[in-house]
């Protein structure tokens, strides 16, 4: 194929994001089979779609305008609601599971009466800091939240029957791997949904000019609330599932770096203004750091993280796919993070 | 007990200026918003840590090494800034949080995740004056703080650079047009900034735990004082400096040393609630 000139229709270019969209596709449902039984990789893939899971969810935030370096606030909050109610009270996590959503909802409205008048950097430094609060509270609350020796022994996600067809999620390697891939499908059917609606392109539109919506009706502080809430619960279920998928978390863990840079590094890298964009990243980055920079480098290997970030803003910034399809989505008017 | 609350505040509190100071300053200039800055000095205390142990250096003596080692990465890291396009604040933003990710792994890679304190003897001796008491340690960091910040505020407010720098910080258009080479002057902040990280550093080594994630808490103190102060205003940056020490020195005393990390960030909340368009204080575009 010859190379597009800019001024051409990008319609050509979406065939070939459909192939590499159907290509991934393919490989994940098929993945177990690919392993060849291997229980580490399918770990490794089942813990990358719970981060690309988190890097939509923090993407629907981030199309408003904000971006938050917070997001483990949300994350955290969800893996010891659902983790504690299930360990006190005896309650399948599928009814915790949903909770952990509301919980980091309440959260998120802590968040908002910080960071209700912050725009840009400013309010991506509140969120950073807005996730000490949850971590030292449960650090030390240990009368409610055990403290920084963390959750032991949380229970795993119990089997799902649908007449006679019985889906072990918990047991295998194999079972966790297809839940978290389905309710991945399903969140980005659902992303894709509420951003091709008119919530989403209000949402652009704020993210764009926010003086120029306001003038045109666009409830601004109220669009803007919403993204934070959706964004919000859906990183909180996100950390429920993980919670009970590794069966043991500790404040350090949850509340890290880790689950806050990670959505920031893949939806960048792979193109904050579009949609699956941050899951391909998070789908191609996390493998490529545990399969081969982790046993190149045990100590230090997430450098690769810095690296791509800092790369993909010098170098890339509408991202690897953002650039791929360009102007499909969105209109990328400067190419900078706004 | 309430003196030693107050001691320990007022000396925390200066060093916590002199962590801000070289923050407020690059950013004053050139509008970056680097938060790696913590992860900086903590590399700083990591250099000195690594001459004390391995060579026997003594601590004062290592602040040339951490200074040239800090001078060097800003160097590099004004290079890379430069190259970002506006909006400043929120492109260095991102920036510097990857390198402050990279910095992490990097000092994890060479230093281990284990925690190091440079141990002096000295330091825990006290000095018992009419009145109060405090250590040498206490004192050397309250002297060598306040000396570093009056020797700024001499280069900043009585030399023909230092009114430079300011009418940089004050309006870059303008000191253009009065021929000062902005550029020259982001670099030259870039540098002073890199000798404060520099000092900065070994001081963070001998009060506090080094480990490669302890630069987040750094961040956030020099990120607050400086959006209590605005930039470029050493003396409201002291007093916000001495109110955050004092703060967390009472924390410490009525909740215990595992609140002390939420002091800073609740107070940078509670100052960006008050202040939603920071630092510079106009509306952003």
């Amino acid at each position: 194929m010859t190379r597009e000139q800019p001024t051409s229709a990008p319609m050509k270019h979406l065939p070939l994001a459909h192939m590499v969209l159907l290509l991934g596709l393919a490989i994940l449902l098929a993945l177990p089979l690919l392993s060849g039984g291997n229980d580490y990789i399918l770990q490794v893939f089942t813990h990358a779609l719970l981060l690309a899971i988190l890097a939509l969810a923090w993407n629907i935030l981030a199309i408003s305008g904000s971006i938050s370096l917070g997001h483990a606030a949300f994350f955290g909050v969800g893996a010891y609601t659902s983790g504690l109610l299930s360990l006190e009270s005896g309650v399948s996590p599928w009814a915790t599971i949903p909770l952990a959503g509301f919980a980091a909802a309440v959260i998120a409205l802590g968040v908002w009466l910080f960071c209700r008048r912050l725009r840009g950097a400013y309010f991506a430094l509140a969120t950073l800091a807005f996730v000490e609060i949850p971590r030292v509270l449960t650090d030390n609350w240990d009368g409610l939240t055990r403290g920084s020796l963390g959750l032991v022994g949380l229970p795993g996600l119990p089997a799902l029957r649908f007449g006679s067809h019985y889906f072990d999620i918990g047991a295998s390697s194999v079972g966790s791997y297809y839940f978290v891939l389905v309710y991945g499908l399903l969140l980005l059917a659902i992303v894709t949904l509420i951003l091709r609606s008119n919530l989403g392109l209000a949402l652009q539109a704020i993210r764009e000019e926010e003086t120029a919506a306001a003038s045109l009706g666009i409830q601004v502080q109220g669009y803007r609330l919403l993204a934070l809430l959706l964004s919000a619960s859906l990183s909180g279920i996100t950390g429920a599932c993980y919670a009970h998928l590794v069966r043991y978390i500790e404040p350090g863990m949850v509340y890290g770096l880790h689950f806050s840079a990670t959505p920031v590094i893949f939806a960048i890298c792979g193109g904050r203004f579009t949609i699956v964009g941050p899951a391909l990243a998070a789908l191609l980055l996390y493998p490529l750091d545990q399969f081969v920079f982790h046993p190149l480098l045990p100590a230090g290997h997430e450098f690769l993280y810095g690296a791509v970030i800092i790369l993909a803003i010098l170098f890339l910034p509408s991202g690897f796919w953002g650039q791929l399809r360009k102007g499909q989505f969105v209109s990328i008017k400067t190419g900078s993070i706004e | 007990m309430w003196t030693t609350v107050l001691v320990s505040g007022i000396t925390l509190g200066s060093f916590y200026t002199l962590v801000a100071l070289g923050f407020a300053l690059i950013f004053g200039v050139t509008h970056t918003f680097n938060l790696a800055h913590g992860e900086l000095i903590v590399f700083a205390g990591y250099v000195a840590y690594w001459m004390w142990k391995t060579y026997g250096v003594s601590l004062l003596l290592t602040f040339p090494a951490a200074i040239l080692a800090t001078l060097v990465l800003c160097l590099i890291l004004q290079r890379l800034f430069s190259r970002l396009r506006e909006p400043m604040e929120m492109n260095s933003i991102v920036l510097s949080f990857g390198l402050a990710i990279l910095l992490q792994n990097g000092m994890l890679f060479f230093f281990s995740g284990d925690y190091r304190l440079i141990r002096v003897p000295l330091l825990n001796q006290r000095i018992h004056l009419p009145g109060l008491s405090l250590s040498y340690g206490q004192f050397t960091l309250l002297t060598i703080s306040l000396l570093v910040l009056a020797l700024t505020y001499v280069l900043l407010h009585h030399t023909y650079l230092g009114k430079a720098l300011r009418a940089t910080i004050q309006d870059r258009e303008s000191a253009a047009l009065a021929g000062i080479n902005v550029r020259g002057m982001g670099i030259l902040a870039f540098a002073i900034g890199a000798v404060l990280i520099g000092l900065a550093g070994p001081l963070f080594g001998s009060i506090h735990y080094l480990y490669p994630t302890a630069g987040l808490q750094a961040t956030l103190i020099a990120v607050t004082i400086t959006i209590f102060a605005g930039v470029g205003q050493i003396r409201t940056l002291i007093l916000g400096g001495w109110i955050l020490g004092f703060a967390e020195s009472c924390t410490v005393v009525l909740l215990g040393a595992s609140w002390r990390e939420l002091v800073s960030a609740i107070m940078l909340l509670t100052l960006l609630a008050l202040r939603p368009h920071g630092i510079l204080g106009r509306e952003e575009q």
